[in-house]
């Protein structure tokens, strides 16, 4: 069932710029050439009945519901497939069509009782509705007026068959209300792009089957729900409102808390409680679709873990005690004023959350630097993006993606690079496989066979199956085939280009060690592999590059970035759609995070902290001094508080002691501060070493905006009110006025209006603008006024595009005799990074704990099957998962997730790190696997308490989502 | 912070720039890069440690010295 | 896995390796695997839908949207009834009604001694002297309930 206030207009839009004209009962209108009549009428004002067809898929023509009749065209031709033509005119109502819409009706009533009390579909079902226009009330071939006789075995078969399916946490499928219209099987083809679904038989027999008959749970259902959504009836249909006895009263649109993509989702309010969440049709970034995360699984909100009361303590090993926000907040101001006293004003430092909106970031980095004085301020990019801000704005000037996730649809070479969307950004996913599906090439450079690789109808043309580190080699390689075999885009780079840079790189990239044969032997890679992928790419009219963090968290990440660089500015693939650099944002808001100023270096907008009129445009706006020193990274942080000149720390919706690495050293250094304020809205496991709990709020809380991997800023919209009472811009706010600086904002409307008023690249950035438009790419401004989807037209952000050299210096963890194997790492789709929200959801069905693949060979030498415990060691440290054995990961390599704390994927990985921004070397550990019998202590008691609950509160049992 | 760290860190700035680069070159961009993205107090921790670290390659040593005349040049100006 | 698996995977195999490069290999592929098996086993729609780049949700709407093609086991043989206009006009209902009764199956079923499956087809052309029926292919013409009773009998008889 689709969102409560969407009108369906029945077929897609078409995207050609001609208009024709036709006459819809009378009434003339202009619609783009290659429209349906069908929707051509739904724009005139007319809704032509119909079943089977709906606007986010391609018409089917099926349930010939939607007859209409042509001047001049004999027959009743269905509206949904028939195109408009100029000067056509169309008929949408008359006694002959009348009757052929009953007739059809009623065998589809004959199939499916209207028995629409109790039904969650009722008052919104499609065949409901046409049941009423056509005035037909029951099945008019029962008993004595039946016209055909059942076969029996299809009787039989077909009883079996109506028992509901209610294998999948999140919906149903009851077949006995199925009308076979088939749309959730289009729109798992047309919209996912994963083809779980059938129409399995043919006839009466014929049924909706997912995978060959299987259960939902274990077909190649990935629980998007698209198919629910386009079910006309209650036959899919999600169980969270199954459950409620009316409809919904209100549809608030919002941005979801997930992943990079951004979807716009509506949540469908019943009781002052989201009922459901349904993708926005009109959402730029995914198009009206979403993913399981995004769709279904947001009862984290309200899940009864929330921390709902500040709590403080004096030492980490005391008990915590509940106290007022008054109180908390005052403790925590005064002990910061101490320790700066005490230790000196840069003894103190903050992260901001990645998660959070773009005006709380802002506000925590402004009270960093206006009422700490420091320049102490970091985010979670440091661990996953910040070699792309290094990198990007090093080479193109500007530390952001090119593109919108749509230019992909005109890309025809598509290179995806440590990254695995299908996992990872799954509504980009879903574009990207449209484009693939539609001819457009891919080329896959990842030491794991991803998804992408080889999925139904799409397999790669290429994959360069590297040996984790080798990024640089690879790249490297790619350029020297390029520009050895003349395949260098002249033009674009003189015109477009510094000259000297590129000269010296062209030369330097000639050099015979840098190709594919020379380095063969270190990347792992066939040589001729190399040499197709890169004159695919080359010679591609769109190539467009897409990478995530299989290309930054390694100790040459901006090296890697700035290679990516050099290879599209060489092929004259910047500057238009269809092509560019982008890179896939992990986070819900890390752009936006990055964009305010969240770096120790940077101001909002990316502007050193030592630019003087950057500077004293901040102090003139914010009434202070400011530091011109750069700031404290995390790592720096963590160095600093082990030598005891680092003593306090704010930390707002960032869980670093399991996702950062080296987890000993994380945690040895937070033991060592005096005063961590850890403001969450779980007891995350940071919060265990904090001194003051503050309640946090979720998406779903507050109002704001977050920005996405396309730059685009987009509203968060308050559902509920924050559950422990204030927002977490609130919480901030009175930090601030706690400490002694004065904040006092009354909404986040004027947070975002101090933004724009000091950020060139957001200078046009209201919330009235986000109302009107539904999002904003920056940069916003006087240049831009509607915002920027395209970056680089024209020219580089620098002026002209700058090459570099980017010389392979392989990492200084080396596997040897006693650690042979490397440890690489990654997501799934239905586990969100830490897992801090899905694991507190029902999508711990799909993934209920980390695993370790494990290629056959290096299983069998160690005597390990399946399902073992293997227990891994690193230089670090140790942990022990289970194995999976796969040819999914090439010998030498093993891959795990690290989406459970007690996996301790981070116990083993290194302190090694991007030598520009010191993003941690996740990608790359040398790691001995052994057979063993059971999990460490740790880990099993860990498991038994997991998300350790509060010693004074046990709530009550509470449905989730 | 350990000077083994810092040592670390820089030479591994000194060897981005250092690729196809004369080391004059390539020892200012270092320093230009540690100026401009390390803290402060990190910044005057490699001073203390100085050019003599054995641990320093070449290109590292040189912007570490630039880095002690930065640093004295501004101490002199107050 | 039993050997009759591994064979029957060994059969797919074969056919994989035949066909799968042809142009839209799936239907060709399902022929070739139920000509050597004479079905086609659920086990093997996972190693068809891998081997053609398709999902298994495709190879299983194709399979059982024909009628010809089986997931079980067939009978040791197969006898199909034609049921198109013409045969009913001939009087094929009291043919089918006799053969379900004599076999004790419906269509789509087999025999618990795994003897004989039942099918049904709409024409084989032979309109004008029906009621048709095939036995493993072989096409026999006026075939009335008596007619049927003899033709298996000889069957039988001659194995």
């Amino acid at each position: 069932m689709y969102a409560i206030d969407h009108t369906d207009l029945g077929t897609p839009p078409s995207d050609i710029a001609k208009q024709v004209t036709v006459e819809i009962d009378g009434l003339s209108i202009a619609v783009p050439e290659g429209t349906s009549v069908m929707r051509a009428a739904a724009l005139a004002g007319t809704s032509i009945p119909k079943l089977c067809a709906t606007d986010s898929l391609k018409a089917f023509g099926s349930c010939r519901l939607c007859l209409v009749e042509i001047e001049g065209r004999r027959g009743y031709p269905a509206s949904c497939t028939t195109l408009v033509a100029d000067g056509m005119k169309i008929r949408t109502e008359s006694d002959k069509l009348s009757q052929l819409r009953r007739g059809v009706v009623e065998l589809y009533v004959s199939e499916h009782p209207l028995d629409c009390d109790g039904c969650p579909a009722d008052g919104h079902c499609e065949l409901q509705s046409m049941a009423k226009l056509h005035g037909v009330t029951g099945n008019v071939f029962a008993k004595d007026g039946r016209c055909s006789e059942r076969i029996t075995h299809e009787s039989k078969a077909r009883v079996q068959a109506l028992m509901t399916d209610d294998s999948n946490p999140y919906f149903s499928f009851d077949p006995s209300l199925c009308i076979a219209c088939s749309r959730c099987v289009r729109a798992c083809d047309e919209t996912q792009g994963t083809l779980a679904l059938t129409i399995s038989g043919r006839g009466l027999a014929s049924q909706v089957s997912a995978s060959a008959g299987e259960s939902f749970i274990n077909s190649e259902c990935v629980s998007c729900g698209a198919c629910v959504e386009a079910c006309p009836t209650a036959a899919l249909s999600e169980k969270s409102i199954a459950a409620l006895a009316r409809p919904a009263e209100k549809s608030v649109t919002t941005t979801c808390a997930y992943c990079g993509v951004g979807c716009s989702l509506k949540a469908e309010v019943v009781d002052g409680q989201v009922s459901r969440m349904v993708p926005n049709r009109a959402g730029h970034a995914n198009q009206g679709h979403a993913c399981v995360k995004g769709r279904f699984a947001y009862g984290y909100a309200t899940h009864p873990d929330r921390i709902k009361s500040p709590m403080i303590r004096a030492k980490i090993t005391d008990p915590w005690r509940e106290v007022s926000w008054d109180e908390a907040i005052n403790h925590a101001a005064s002990e910061f004023r101490r320790i700066q006293s005490q230790y000196g004003r840069g003894a103190v430092g903050g992260i901001t959350s990645s998660r959070c909106t773009n005006e709380e970031v802002y506000l925590v980095q402004k009270l960093i630097r206006a009422a700490f004085g420091n320049n102490n301020v970091d985010t979670c990019a440091r661990v996953c993006h910040s070699p792309t801000g290094f990198g990007l704005k090093q080479t193109l000037g500007e530390s952001a993606g090119t593109q919108t996730f749509m230019s992909v649809m005109k890309s025809d070479v598509i290179i995806v690079m440590g990254a695995n969307p299908t996992d990872g950004h799954p509504v980009f996913a879903s574009h990207l496989k449209r484009a693939l599906r539609a001819g457009a090439k891919l080329i896959v450079i990842d030491p794991r066979e991803i998804a992408l690789t080889r999925t139904p109808h799409i397999e790669s043309a290429y994959h360069l199956q590297l040996r984790p580190g080798t990024n640089v080699s690879v790249i490297t390689a790619l350029a020297h085939v390029i520009v050895t075999e003349g395949l260098v885009k002249e033009d674009y780079v003189t015109e477009r280009c510094e000259k000297e840079a590129f000269e010296k790189w062209r030369t330097w990239v000639a050099d015979p060690r840098h190709s594919p044969e020379a380095t063969e032997a270190t990347t792992g890679v066939p040589a001729a592999t190399v040499r197709g992928a890169a004159r695919l790419y080359a010679s591609a009219v769109n190539g467009s590059i897409y990478y995530g963090l299989g290309v930054t968290e390694h100790s040459q990440g901006s090296t890697t970035v700035m290679g990516i660089a050099n290879l599209a500015m060489a092929t004259g693939n910047i500057g238009r759609e269809g092509v560019g650099v982008n890179p896939l944002r992990g986070q819900n808001n890390v752009q936006g995070s990055c964009d305010m100023g969240s770096f120790p270096h940077e101001f909002p907008g990316y502007r050193h902290v030592s630019d003087d009129s950057t500077r004293h445009l901040f102090e003139g706006a914010w009434g202070v001094e400011l530091s011109d020193e750069p700031g404290l990274r995390i790592p720096n942080m963590f160095e600093a508080a082990l030598d005891g000149s680092f003593k306090g720390m704010y930390i707002q919706g960032e869980d670093l002691a399991q996702s950062d690495p080296n987890t000993h050293h994380v945690v040895a250094a937070l033991s060592s501060l005096e005063c961590l304020v850890v403001q969450d809205i779980f007891m995350c496991e940071t919060a265990k070493f904090a001194h003051v709990l503050l309640p946090g709020s979720s998406f779903l809380e507050k109002d704001g905006t977050f920005t996405n991997a396309e730059r685009r800023i987009s509203r968060v919209r308050k559902v509920m009110e924050p559950l422990a009472g204030l927002a977490d811009w609130e919480v901030t706010q009175q930090l601030a006025n706690a400490l002694g600086y004065p904040m006092n904002y009354s909404h986040p409307s004027q947070i975002m209006d101090e933004i724009a008023k000091l950020t060139p690249t957001f200078h046009g950035v209201t919330y009235d603008k986000l109302d009107q438009q539904g999002s904003i790419q920056w940069p916003c401004n006087a240049d831009a006024p509607a915002g920027t989807p395209t970056m680089h037209i024209g020219s580089f952000v620098r002026g002209k595009g700058k090459f570099f050299v980017t010389e392979y210096v392989p990492t200084p963890e080396r596997v040897n005799a006693r650690f042979p194997l490397l440890l690489t790492t990654g997501r799934v789709l239905t586990q969100y990074n830490v897992g801090a929200q899905t694991r507190r959801t029902q999508n711990n069905v799909w993934h209920s704990q980390d695993m370790v693949e494990i290629h056959p060979h290096d299983a069998e030498v160690r005597g390990i099957v399946d399902g073992d415990w293997i227990g891994i060691a690193s230089r670090a440290g140790e942990t022990v998962l289970r194995a999976e054995v796969t040819e999914r990961v090439q010998p030498g390599v093993i891959y795990t997730t690290f989406h459970f704390p007690e996996s301790g994927a981070n116990v083993v990985t290194t302190d090694n790190s991007d030598w520009a921004t010191n993003c941690p070397e996740y990608k790359v550990t040398a790691v001995q696997v052994v057979k063993v019998e059971r999990p460490l202590d740790w880990q099993v008691r860990f498991r038994q308490n997991r998300e350790s609950r509060l010693p004074s509160r046990r709530d009550v049992a509470h449905e989730t989502a | 912070m350990h000077a083994e760290i810092l040592v670390r860190m820089i030479n591994q700035i000194a060897e981005f720039y250092g690729s196809g680069a004369e080391p004059e070159t390539a020892a200012k961009e270092t320093l230009s890069h540690v100026q401009r993205m390390w803290a402060h107090r990190m910044c005057r921790q490699m001073v203390e440690i100085g050019a003599a670290d054995p641990g320093l390659s070449p290109v590292a040593r040189r912007a570490v010295e630039l880095l002690v005349a930065s640093d004295a040049a501004k101490r002199a100006a107050g | 896995m039993t050997s009759a698996d591994t064979a029957e995977l060994q059969a797919v195999e074969a056919a994989i390796a035949r066909h799968a490069h042809e142009p839209g290999p799936l239907i060709v592929v399902l022929h070739a695997v139920q000509d050597a098996l004479g079905y086609i086993p659920e086990h093997s729609i996972r190693r068809i839908a891998e081997a053609l780049n398709l999902s298994r949700a495709e190879v299983h709407g194709v399979v059982t949207f024909y009628h010809y093609f089986r997931t079980h086991k067939p009978g040791q043989r197969t006898i199909q009834i034609c049921r198109a206009e013409a045969c009913q006009a001939r009087g094929c209902q009291s043919l089918e009604r006799h053969a379900r009764e004599k076999l004790g199956i419906d269509f789509h079923e087999t025999t618990a001694d795994g003897a004989t499956s039942l099918e049904m087809v709409f024409c084989m052309g032979n309109c004008a002297t029906g009621p048709a029926i095939r036995i493993d292919g072989r096409l026999y013409s006026h075939v009335t309930p008596e007619r049927f009773d003899a033709l298996l009998a000889h069957q039988e008889d001659a194995q």
